[in-house]
């Protein structure tokens, strides 16, 4: 919508540093990826990858605005990777304080805050609080495939997922949903 | 960054790089021309208090149609789902429920991949190009938007 001005008037964004932390009582080392817009999935995946395979624990991906969809593919890409991974995902408004600078030389500055929304998505080798608010258990997914084939199995009774079944679930025939975001669209030769 | 140099771009110069398409591009390399043609994603269960998020209904029509669901229509939850580049309004519309319940909301997200089938047919049906299905994977979430049970 604004995205006319910022191009004229040159813009700064800046993130306030008080959002606080969505996952409290999380160890110190854990690797924080912040996907911005602009980030290559290969390039956060090649390092997040090698430092999970690392012996690393857990990870955490935070994007906001329009870099959600791919923190999102992000986490998607490990979960399939990594395998037997606890996830637990938060949503939050982010405060961003842009500065707006005017472009005819003038030395006129505006602040605004603006509230975008922002994913965070906690990736963990142990085990997590199973009723936390978004929480999902290990090959959520995949079991959810199955599970919906016939029987509404106990699974989802035992770990009381919060969010109850999931929609896309009663597809019979999806199993292979769970192959490969990464699946290349090259063209035939 | 902002000035497109590629004038081959130039078309496109404010698209978001996650949805520049690599299908169209793949398209465009092809030998034989194809039509792509996307297929719907696949049906989805619909319960009474499950919504669908898309980008061509009016953001605030579907904020209402939550609103309502929470309010008039009695549930104590709904599920709120975003496929691709819905997503954001999903959580946008999650987010909005919650702050406008002063804090009586909860909210639950969880991620999901979807495949999607894309059908490539051929726009000269005298060359040799086969029709032929390619699919690729898109992210999706699931926002359960309740009211907390009293503990």
């Amino acid at each position: 919508m604004n995205k006319p001005i910022q191009m004229e008037n040159g813009i700064t964004p800046g993130t306030c540093p008080d959002s606080p932390c969505p996952f409290p009582g999380l160890a110190s080392g854990v690797l924080e990826m912040r996907v911005k817009e602009g980030s290559k999935i290969r390039n956060l995946m090649g390092f997040a990858m090698a430092r999970i395979g690392g012996g690393l624990r857990q990870v955490v991906f935070t994007g906001s605005g329009r870099a959600v969809t791919k923190t999102i593919t992000c986490a998607e890409i490990m979960k399939r990777k990594v395998g037997s991974l606890h996830q637990l995902t938060k949503l939050q408004y982010k405060v961003v304080k842009e500065v707006w600078e005017s472009t005819e030389g003038g030395t006129s500055e505006m602040t605004v805050h603006r509230t975008v929304p922002s994913i965070s998505i906690l990736l963990s080798k142990d085990p997590l609080d199973p009723q936390e608010p978004g929480y999902q258990p290990p090959e959520t997914l995949c079991a959810l495939w199955e599970e919906k084939e016939g029987v509404e199995s106990a699974s989802q009774t035992a770990c009381k997922r919060p969010l109850g079944p999931l929609p896309y679930s009663s597809f019979t025939h999806c199993k292979r949903v769970c192959l490969g975001e990464g699946v290349s669209v090259l063209p035939p030769q | 960054m902002t000035e497109p140099r590629n004038p081959g771009m130039s078309s496109v110069p404010q698209t978001a790089p996650v949805h520049t398409d690599s299908t169209s591009q793949a398209v465009e390399m092809d030998p034989v021309e194809y039509t792509l043609r996307k297929r719907l994603p696949r049906k989805l269960p619909k319960r009474r208090n499950d919504v669908y998020v898309n980008m061509k209904t009016d953001f605030r029509a579907q904020l209402a149609r939550c609103q309502k669901l929470l309010e008039g229509g009695g549930h104590r939850e709904i599920c709120v789902h975003g496929l691709g580049l819905a997503i954001n309004r999903a959580i946008n519309i999650a987010l909005q429920l919650q702050a406008s319940s002063q804090g009586a909301l909860q909210l639950a997200a969880n991620t999901s991949t979807v495949e999607l089938v894309d059908d490539l047919e051929p726009e000269d049906p005298d060359e040799a190009g086969e029709p032929m299905t390619r699919t690729r994977n898109n992210s999706a979430i699931h926002i359960k938007v309740f009211y907390p049970d009293p503990q």
